[in-house]
C-alpha cells in the first residue's frame, strides 16, 4: 500500500473526528443557550413549572459533557494529535467544562425562578434582570459563534463585553441592598433575585473563558489572566 | 461552378478530385520543363503550404477571439470559419441569457423578506440572502461552515438530524429581537437542502392573543351564567308562580344549559390549545371508554333503535384518557343526535397493520359533500337551524380535530346526503400498545 495514501486517509478520518467533536460541542452550546432562555423566561413570566423543567434538563447538558469528554480522550489516545490539532482538543475539553458550568448556573436560575414564581412579582417585571439576562445571552451566543467561526478577533471583542455584564451586576447588587434595607420583609425574595443575578454574572465569566480558549486555539497563546489590551497586541499582527 | 461540382461528388469524391486536379496541373507544368514528377511534387508542396497558412490564420483568428466577423475566405476554410463563428455566437447568446436569469434569480431571492439558505448535502452553508443573515445572525464569511454550528437551537439540530422535513418547526429566537421563527428545510437536487426562515413573531402574538381572549371570555361568562342558571332552577320548581310563566321559564333554563355547554366546550378547546403540542402517552383503556359510550347513547330519551358499539381489540391507546374520551364521546353523540329513532348506529374499534381505528357509522341525515372539508371549523354549521334544534355547541368536531392532532391521528369523513355518515379516526401504530388477545373477550 502507498504510505502517502495511508497518511492522507488517516488525516481525513482525523479531520472528520475533529469536525464531529466541534459540532457536538456547539450542539451542547445550543442546549445551554436554550436552558438560559428558558430559565429567564421562567423568572420573568413567573412560570414555576418551566423553572423546574430547566433544573431537570440540566442532566442533558451533563450527559453531553461526559460524551464529548470521552470522545476527546479517545482522540488523544488514538490519534496523538500535535500542534494546532492538540490545541483544538485541549481547548475543547476546557470549553465543555465551562459550558457545563453555565448549565449549572442555568439550573440555579431555574430553581430560583420557580421559588420566586409564588412570591409577589415586582412592578417592573425584573427590568434590570431582563436587561442583564439579554446581555449575557448575547455574550454566550457570540462566544459560541466565535468558536464556530474560529474567529479570534471576534472572540476578543466578546471577551471585552464581559466588563459591561460585571458593571450591571454591581449596580443590580447595590439596588438589591437598598431594597432589603428599605423593607425587611423583602429580604427573602431579594436574596433569590440576587441568586439569579449572581448566576448570570458567572455565566458571563464562563463565556469570557470560552473566548479565551478560542484565541488560544487560533493563535496558540494562552491569554488567561492577561489584560485584554495586551492580548490585542498579541493577535492583531496576525488577524490583520 | 467547380465548387458546386465538387460538392456533388461527396466526401471522398471531392478529395480525390482535388488531389487529381493538383497532380494533373503539376504534371502538365512539369511536362513543359521536362520533369513531370518534380512538377507534381512542387504543385503538391504549394497546395500544402497554402493549407498550412490558412490553418495558421484560422488559429490566429480564434486566438484573437474576435467574435464580430469571420475572415472572408472562399472555399472550405471560409465555411469552417463561418460555422465556428456561428457556434461561438450562439453559445455566447445562451451564456448571457443564462447569466441574466441567474442574476435576476439571485437579486429576487436577496430581496425576499423571508430568509433563504442553500445547504450542501453535508449541511454546509453555500449561499444565503440578507434576510437569513439578519434572522439567523450569519456573517458573510460563514460560507462552508456547517449550519448547525451556527444555528444551534436544539430543536433545529434534531430537526436537521432526523430528516423529517414535512412541516416547519417553530423556534423561539434569541436573535437580535426576541420573537418566533419558523424554520423549514426543503430537500432538492442531489441531497442539497434549502432552509427557509420566516419571522412569525406577529402571527404568534396574534395567535396567543386570540387564544387568551377565548379562554378569558369563556371563563368570565361562566360565573354570571351559573348565577342565572341557579335562579332559573329555583324559579321553575316554585309552584306558587303564575303557570303562564312556567313555559318561558323552562325554555330559558334549556337555553341557559345550552350556553353552559358552549362555554364548557370553548374552555376545553382552549385547554387543548394551551396543552403541549403532543399528547402524553398514558395507557388509555379504549374498550372501557367505548362500553361507557354505549350506555350513554342508550340512556338518551330518543336513540336509534339499533345501536352496535364494539371494541374488536383490547389494545390500549397511548394518549390522554380525558381527551380521547371527549373526542369519541363527541363523535358518538353527534351520530346519535342526527340519526332518527328508526335508524342504526355502529361504532367499532379495531387494530391492524396501519395502526388503530375508531369508526362511527350512522344512517342519519348525512352531510352534503361541499360541507365536509369545513366541518371541523369552529361554529361551522351545515344548516344553522338544524344544529341549534339539536342543542349542539358547534364546537364538537373542532374538539375532535384538536384531540386527534395531538395524538398524531387523522379524521376521515365519508358521507352521502340522506343515507348517513361515517367518521373514522386513524391512529398511527406508535400510539398503540398491543396486548395478547384472549379469545372470547374481544367483543363487548
Amino acid at each position: 500500500m502507498d504510505p502517502a495514501d495511508l497518511s492522507h486517509h488517516t488525516s481525513r478520518r482525523f479531520n472528520e473526528d475533529l469536525e464531529r467533536v466541534r459540532t457536538r460541542v456547539l450542539a451542547m452550546g445550543g442546549l445551554v443557550e436554550e436552558q438560559l432562555l428558558r430559565g429567564l423566561t421562567a423568572l420573568v413570566e413567573g412560570d414555576s413549572q418551566l423553572g423546574q423543567s430547566v433544573a431537570i434538563e440540566d442532566r442533558k447538558v451533563n450527559a453531553l459533557e461526559l460524551t464529548i469528554d470521552e470522545e476527546c480522550s479517545r482522540i488523544l489516545a488514538t490519534r496523538a494529535p500535535t500542534a494546532g490539532d492538540l490545541r483544538v482538543i485541549v481547548a475543547t475539553i476546557k470549553i465543555i467544562t465551562d459550558l457545563e458550568r453555565i448549565g449549572d448556573e442555568c439550573e440555579k436560575i431555574g430553581i430560583a425562578a420557580s421559588r420566586l414564581a409564588v412570591a409577589e412579582r415586582p412592578s417592573d417585571h425584573y427590568r434590570e434582570v431582563r436587561h442583564l439576562g439579554k446581555a449575557v445571552q448575547d455574550l454566550v451566543h457570540d462566544a459560541l459563534d466565535a468558536f464556530a467561526r474560529m474567529d479570534a478577533g471576534h472572540a476578543l471583542n466578546v471577551a471585552r463585553r464581559d466588563r459591561i455584564v460585571d458593571d450591571e451586576y454591581e449596580s443590580i447588587q447595590r439596588q438589591c441592598i437598598t431594597f432589603m434595607m428599605e423593607d425587611v420583609r423583602q429580604i427573602r425574595r431579594t436574596l433569590d433575585v440576587m441568586w439569579v443575578v449572581r448566576a448570570l454574572e458567572r455565566i458571563g465569566d464562563h463565556a469570557k473563558n470560552i473566548c479565551e480558549y478560542v484565541i488560544y486555539m487560533v493563535h496558540g497563546k494562552d491569554v488567561r489572566h492577561t489584560s485584554l489590551d495586551s492580548v490585542e497586541s498579541v493577535i492583531l499582527p496576525r488577524s490583520g | 461552378m467547380i465548387s458546386r461540382a465538387v460538392r456533388n461528388l461527396g466526401w471522398t469524391g471531392g478529395i480525390l478530385f482535388r488531389v487529381g486536379l493538383t497532380v494533373l496541373i503539376g504534371a502538365l507544368l512539369g511536362f513543359f520543363i521536362g520533369r513531370p514528377w518534380t512538377g507534381v511534387a512542387a504543385a503538391l508542396a504549394v497546395v500544402l503550404a497554402w493549407q498550412w497558412r490558412r490553418r495558421l490564420q484560422l488559429l490566429q483568428w480564434l486566438m484573437r477571439n474576435s467574435s464580430d466577423s469571420a475572415p472572408e475566405w472562399r472555399g472550405q476554410w471560409g465555411e469552417l470559419a463561418t460555422a465556428m463563428l456561428r457556434q461561438l455566437k450562439r453559445k455566447q447568446f445562451h451564456k448571457s441569457q443564462l447569466l441574466r436569469v441567474l442574476r435576476q434569480l439571485r437579486q429576487s431571492t436577496t430581496a425576499l423578506p423571508d430568509g433563504v439558505v442553500l445547504l450542501s448535502p453535508k449541511a454546509e452553508i453555500q449561499w444565503f440572502n440578507d434576510a437569513a443573515m439578519r434572522l439567523l445572525r450569519l456573517a458573510t464569511s460563514d460560507q462552508g461552515l456547517r449550519i448547525d454550528n451556527l444555528v444551534r437551537y436544539p430543536e433545529f439540530v434534531s430537526y436537521l438530524r432526523d430528516g423529517h422535513f414535512e412541516s416547519p418547526i417553530l423556534i423561539r429566537s434569541i436573535g437580535p429581537v426576541e420573537g418566533w421563527l419558523s424554520l423549514q428545510l426543503v430537500p432538492f437536487g442531489e441531497g442539497q437542502l434549502l432552509l427557509m426562515v420566516r419571522d412569525v413573531t406577529s402571527q404568534a402574538r396574534l395567535d396567543a392573543m386570540r387564544k387568551d381572549f377565548i379562554a378569558n371570555a369563556s371563563h368570565e361568562l361562566r360565573s354570571p351564567l351559573t348565577v342565572i342558571s341557579g335562579y332559573l332552577e329555583t324559579l321553575t320548581s316554585d309552584d306558587t308562580l303564575d303557570p303562564l310563566l312556567s313555559g318561558p321559564l323552562v325554555e330559558m333554563r334549556r337555553q341557559a344549559q345550552r350556553m353552559n355547554g358552549i362555554v364548557e366546550d370553548l374552555l376545553s378547546l382552549s385547554r387543548l390549545e394551551a396543552a403541549d403540542r403532543e399528547a402524553p402517552r398514558e395507557e388509555v383503556d379504549v374498550a372501557g371508554i367505548i362500553g361507557q359510550l354505549k350506555k350513554d347513547v342508550l340512556a338518551r330519551a330518543v336513540h336509534p333503535q339499533e345501536v352496535m358499539v364494539v371494541a374488536e381489540s383490547q389494545a390500549k391507546l397511548l394518549g390522554d384518557t380525558l381527551q380521547i374520551h371527549s373526542a369519541f364521546h363527541n363523535l358518538v353523540d353527534n351520530a346519535a343526535k342526527y340519526t332518527p329513532a328508526t335508524g342504526s348506529l355502529h361504532a367499532r374499534w379495531w387494530v391492524d397493520a396501519d395502526g388503530a381505528h375508531f369508526a362511527v357509522r350512522d344512517t342519519g341525515i348525512g352531510i352534503p359533500a361541499e360541507h365536509i372539508p369545513r366541518l371541523t371549523e369552529r361554529f361551522y354549521r351545515v344548516d344553522a337551524g338544524r344544529s341549534r334544534a339539536t342543542g349542539g355547541s358547534g364546537l364538537g368536531l373542532a374538539i375532535v380535530k384538536h384531540v386527534l392532532q395531538r395524538h398524531g391521528a387523522t379524521l376521515e369523513i365519508r358521507s352521502s346526503e340522506g343515507k348517513g355518515s361515517e367518521f373514522i379516526c386513524h391512529f398511527p401504530p406508535d400510539r398503540v400498545q398491543q396486548v395478547t388477545l384472549q379469545p372470547g373477550t374481544n367483543a363487548l
